[in-house]
């Protein structure tokens, strides 16, 4: 007997990513999964974030690495909360382990919850984190082609961040190459770049999240 | 909680095969022989890694023998000026029909258990009564 269905796969991890985007739109909170490589500088590019923003503002980190607590550490000097997600062996946050990590937290009251995924291109890609954006860090040492050779990430972004352009002259790396990449797999994406070293950039980027709040 | 693996597609499998067993309570407890999967090119899943992982984790475990059918689903776009849906073919989002630039998104990101072949309920208690 043949019982046809339509079931998703991830509807756990997807029904509990509704219950926190409900939460966070109730809070009018600005939830932001940020992806990329290992390495391309998520973290940095939250230090000099939170660096900017003044004490008294709602912002909130959760960062999720396989091992270690190292990037909370570093996040935790500017005096927003901060919380260390360890998947010891997962690829990818999901739902659930977003929601655990919340506890104790007014997240309401918060104006933008950045979720620092764990550094990888493909599986953070599957899982709806309750995020209301979504976005993807290439820097300008990596190829102008990851675009085309991780569609499914690049597909699934709002925005994409090509961080280190204080780099550009030193590698071979064609920025109008990778922009295209990436507006042909994702014509609607935006496109921010930004140096988290010498800062260039960075007021756009401020600009684009405060507009979200 | 569910198991948790490095192997992003092991992850995947083992949420299948909850999925298999949620629907097969709703269905009396019947035993699933074959189980159908919908996989979009967009989904970040590799078919064939899916396959491996799923067949891993079946042997052995009392979902065995489950055979698994997975079927993948293109890309595809919707054109905003003739409405037609599209597939697309090396990264061009363009209409394939009307040539004009203005598509949305339609398909190609499916992670989905689209069917499940169930044994006849009760099969197996009948036989046992008679005898």
């Amino acid at each position: 007997m043949r019982v046809p269905l339509e079931r998703k796969v991830l509807n756990e991890n997807d029904r509990i990513a509704a219950g926190l985007r409900e939460r966070f739109q109730r809070g009018g909170v600005f939830c932001l999964n940020l992806i990329s490589s290992p390495g391309s500088g998520k973290t940095a590019l939250l230090e000099r974030t939170l660096e900017g923003f003044d004490a008294s503002r709602r912002m909130a980190v959760l960062t999720g690495d396989i091992q270690t607590d190292n990037d909370a550490r570093r996040l935790a000097r500017f005096g927003f909360p901060v919380r260390q997600i360890t998947t010891g062996g997962a690829c990818h946050l999901d739902a659930r382990m977003v929601e655990r990590a919340l506890e104790g937290w007014r997240v309401e009251e918060l104006e933008i919850l950045f979720l620092e995924n764990v550094g990888n291109l493909v599986c953070p890609t599957s899982y709806d984190l309750g995020e209301e954006a979504r976005a993807v860090l290439l820097s300008v040492t990596e190829g102008e082609d990851k675009p085309l050779k991780y569609p499914a990430t690049f597909h699934h972004a709002d925005l994409m961040v090509l961080n280190k352009i204080d780099l550009l002259p030193y590698v071979p790396f064609q920025a109008a190459l990778a922009c295209e990449n990436a507006r042909r797999v994702q014509p609607e994406i935006e496109i921010l770049e930004v140096s988290c070293t010498s800062g260039q950039g960075l007021d756009g980027w401020r600009a684009w999240l405060e507009a979200r709040l | 909680m569910p198991l948790q693996y490095g192997l992003h597609e092991m992850s995947i499998a083992a949420a299948v095969l909850d999925a298999v067993r949620a629907e097969t309570r709703l269905h009396g407890g019947a035993r699933a022989t074959r189980a159908g999967l919908r996989i979009g090119e967009l989904s970040g899943v590799e078919p064939e890694s899916l396959r491996f992982c799923l067949e891993s984790l079946v042997a052995g475990d009392d979902l065995e023998p489950l055979a698994f059918d997975i079927e993948t689903r293109p890309w595809t776009r919707r054109c905003l000026d003739c409405g037609a849906e599209f597939r697309v073919v090396e990264y061009n989002t363009a209409c394939s029909g009307c040539g004009s630039a203005h598509t949305e998104a339609a398909g190609g990101d499916e992670m989905e258990l689209s069917y499940l072949e169930l044994e006849e309920p009760g099969c197996a208690s009948r036989s046992n009564e008679k005898s």
